[in-house]
């Protein structure tokens, strides 16, 4: 069980960390190719939705890449 | 709705709610302290801050789940769901000084990683009575967390209304999670009759207002038009609907609502773009169908949201017999217009 409590742990802390490093190029970069809105918007907005894109890196990388892609 | 995100979308209506929602956070938490401080004067700092926010995510969560049943039940809650957004994010920010100081006082003295002793200090995951009360109460913080973090406009539209509706209707799931937390905790720590009774209500009137809302909405799915004419259903007689309000139907299994205003009748889908709320329970205002939920606002002709705003919703085509109404049940593109039918009274 302390194994898999473990890993899980493990798993958990990568998600977060790759996802606080996500959310600098989303704050930098990707909310941008994301949503033309972002261009008229305060960069305030942009620090307010770092936990979601922390959160939910998965989800938006692949929504990036779909739209880069797609261009 | 807009053409830029602002940081927070505030009026002065949202300043005074969000003032009230602090002010009584704080008069909890002074009420909740004093009061312990009273009848135990031994509890500990760090003990005091876990129980004070602890409770008051409780309540602030209870509270947060009867605006939407309450609101369908009687309108004048409607600005308490306006105001909804903000009150679940102070709700998480108390759950998680809940859960910060928790994590703090008992899981980081040892040599671990606080996360593995929280999920480790405990180990009896097989006892229903002995269950590490934590874990629960650690994902349901996480839960909180994505739904706080993904409260602003920015997210319903780019992770779609239907996801993002997905995704906070795990409150539900939370609300679970932490019934199960504070029941446990308190079994295994100092039971408590008070708290358990607190809870239980909370529980059934939730319960309660939830189902009684459900049957209600089902009920309103069930109702068929029968009679037709040439491929239109008819739906109601026109002084039936309200000036500047509308009245709501099933047709082709899909809610649209029937608006009067200015001596004409249109038809839109009775579902807003933002969050899905219901556009007939809504009034005309400045000749725009708004929205009960969040004020979003279309034109009642073409269902389109007012220029710069891109939102649209589905029209039907209306003709009035006599006094008759009659809807054709074939939904036409979203945004398209329509002429409104004219009437005189």
């Amino acid at each position: 069980m302390l194994i898999i409590i473990e890993i899980f742990v493990n798993l958990l802390l990568g998600y977060f960390i790759f996802g606080l490093l996500f959310g600098i190029y989303f704050f930098i970069k990707g909310a941008f190719k994301l949503d033309e809105l972002i261009i008229e918007s305060k960069w305030t907005v942009r620090l307010l939705l770092l936990p979601g894109a922390i959160g939910l890196w998965p989800l938006l990388l692949m929504k990036i890449i779909r739209k880069t892609t797609t261009k | 709705m807009g053409v830029n995100y602002q940081t927070v979308l505030w009026n002065r209506n949202k300043k005074i709610y969000d003032r009230w929602i602090g002010l009584s956070m704080l008069i909890y938490l002074i009420s909740f302290i004093g009061l312990t401080f009273i009848t135990n004067v031994q509890t500990s700092v760090e003990t005091l801050i876990i129980r004070a926010f602890g409770t008051l995510a409780i309540v602030l969560l209870h509270i947060i789940l009867v605006i939407g049943p309450l609101s369908r039940i009687n309108t004048r809650f409607l600005p308490l769901l306006y105001n909804r957004r903000h009150l679940g994010v102070s709700m998480f920010l108390a759950a998680l000084i809940h859960g910060g100081f928790s994590l703090f006082q008992f899981h980081t003295l040892g040599n671990v990683n606080p996360i593995y002793a929280l999920f480790s200090s405990n180990m009896d995951y097989n006892s229903l009575k002995n269950f590490p009360f934590q874990v629960l109460g650690f994902f349901a913080l996480i839960i909180l967390f994505l739904m706080a973090a993904t409260s602003h406009d920015f997210w319903l539209k780019n992770l779609s209304a239907k996801s993002w509706k997905r995704l906070h209707m795990m409150v539900y799931f939370a609300y679970a999670l932490i019934i199960m937390h504070v029941f446990l905790g308190s079994f295994q720590q100092q039971p408590s009759l008070w708290s358990t009774a607190i809870l239980s209500f909370g529980f059934v009137v939730i319960t309660a207002l939830h189902i009684s809302t459900g049957s209600k909405e089902r009920k309103l799915d069930h109702i068929k038009t029968t009679d037709t004419n040439e491929g239109w259903d008819y739906v109601c007689d026109i002084d039936e609907i309200p000036e500047d309000r509308a009245k709501i139907f099933i047709v082709d299994n899909e809610r649209i609502a029937v608006f009067k205003y200015n001596n004409k009748l249109s038809a839109i889908s009775n579902v807003c773009k933002h969050q899905g709320g219901p556009l007939g329970e809504g009034k005309v205002v400045d000749g725009c169908v708004t929205c009960p939920w969040h004020g979003y606002q279309y034109l009642p002709h073409n269902g389109q949201s007012p220029p710069p705003f891109t939102e649209q919703v589905s029209t039907y085509r209306l003709k009035l017999i006599d006094k008759k109404v009659y809807v054709s049940p074939k939904a036409l593109p979203e945004g398209t217009e329509v002429d409104p039918v004219i009437f005189n009274n």
